[in-house]
């Protein structure tokens, strides 16, 4: 009986050990043009915030999209908003979250609202979207990747121009001052005691997070920010009111007060009373 | 056949398998990549994005530190190889102006010393 070849074997895993000694130590496949959908996390953010601000800049929402695409977020607009929560919870400066946020509100729209009188600049600026087969190695998935490039590309290639860039063209503004246009007395005794729930929306009625909302009564003042409970809505924030105070809600800097707010009293099926409710609505006109 | 032949031959094959499966079939994988890595053209466009921020609002400190994302480089010398590989892609002559813009802000540009330390 021919004895097993233990030689071979040894020999063979010997060779297979220093294989992967040179391809993953000595000499690892590397990645020196890489995509941003592969950037880890916190980069990916950054640039977030740079196409936001690019785009507070320039209004181009298709630029600001073709860019968002790079990042390979199944959806853009998610990714924003999660992102603006994130940094409303860090403590981040407030202009910066408010472009992030003003850019997944302006993505959910699908339109970019443009001042008739603004004069667009002169751009013949086209981006080229082709696909490119970018290999993130075997285990993941390597996707067909829609790549924004200066460079020339070869065809099949998508060609289209960028919406004229306007200059300096005020979108809903920080500034334009929300007024509450509705307000409801909430008696639900299933309801937090005094529960105070904001829903701010712009002028097209889409929800806006990380806008600053400033409620003050007689001895004290509160600063909350809408978005950080993005499973009830993204312009929703709550405030828990005592019974007896009132309260005088601002939203933004240079909002409209809404003064005399007071948690309401109610009487639940069986007779008790409770500390009911307020439901406010604020708007940019 | 020598006695060497046969191992020297195993050894071989085996190397040649942990090529094979090093290299392609579960290679080093960079999924968490930084800024530093990207492709010049991506780079590029990154840099035209704080380009048009700079531009609409003068922040010229603002611009710096949004360009220390890609690492060591002195913010002039990013800007400036966006410029030079915008100039090479044929960008348009608005981002141009704003890359060249950029460049020379960041060329003037000199950071705030940070004073450590107590008041005397």
């Amino acid at each position: 009986m021919k004895r097993f070849p233990w030689e071979w074997l040894i020999a063979i895993i010997a060779g297979f050990a220093l294989g992967l000694f040179y391809a993953w130590v000595l000499s690892p496949v590397r990645y020196t043009d890489t995509i941003p959908n592969t950037l880890r996390a916190d980069f990916k953010d950054q640039f977030r915030i740079a196409i936001a601000a690019s785009y507070a800049s320039t209004h181009d929402l298709g630029r600001a999209k073709a860019r968002l695409a790079l990042l390979g977020d199944s959806d853009s607009s998610q990714a924003l908003t999660a992102q603006s929560q994130r940094m409303l919870a860090a403590g981040e400066s407030i202009e910066v979250v408010q472009q992030v946020a003003q850019l997944a509100a302006n993505l959910q729209g699908g339109v970019m609202q443009i001042q008739p009188s603004v004069t667009a600049a002169t751009t013949t600026s086209q981006i080229i979207v082709s696909p490119t087969v970018a290999v993130i190695g075997a285990a993941t998935d390597a996707s067909t990747v829609p790549v924004e490039s200066p460079t020339t590309q070869s065809t099949p290639a998508i060609i289209f121009t960028p919406t004229p860039r306007p200059t300096h063209t005020p979108i809903p503004t920080p500034g334009a001052p929300y007024v509450l246009v509705a307000q409801d007395n909430i008696c639900n005794p299933n309801l937090t005691d005094g529960l105070m729930q904001i829903t701010v929306v712009d002028k097209h009625n889409r929800q806006i997070p990380g806008v600053e909302i400033i409620i003050t009564w007689s001895s004290g003042e509160e600063h909350i920010f809408t978005g950080l409970k993005p499973d009830i809505a993204n312009g929703y924030a709550d405030y828990i009111m005592q019974a007896g105070v009132s309260y005088t809600v601002r939203v933004g800097e240079s909002g409209t007060p809404a003064p005399n707010l007071i948690a309401p009293s109610c009487t639940d099926s069986g007779g008790q009373t409770f500390t009911g409710g307020l439901h406010l609505s604020f708007q940019q006109p | 056949m020598p006695r060497w032949l046969p191992p020297f031959i195993a050894i071989i094959i085996g190397i040649a398998l942990g090529l094979i499966y090093g290299w392609v079939i579960s290679p080093v994988q960079f999924v968490d990549t930084t800024p530093n890595s990207l492709r010049a053209d991506y780079r590029a466009d990154y840099v035209l994005m704080i380009a048009e921020t700079y531009h609409a609002n003068q922040d010229a400190g603002l611009a710096a530190r949004r360009l220390a994302i890609f690492g060591g480089d002195a913010p002039a010398a990013i800007a400036a190889q966006a410029l030079q590989t915008g100039r090479a892609s044929g960008y348009a002559p608005n981002d141009i102006s704003l890359l060249q813009e950029l460049t020379r802000a960041m060329q003037a540009y000199q950071p705030v010393p940070t004073i450590v330390g107590g008041t005397p």
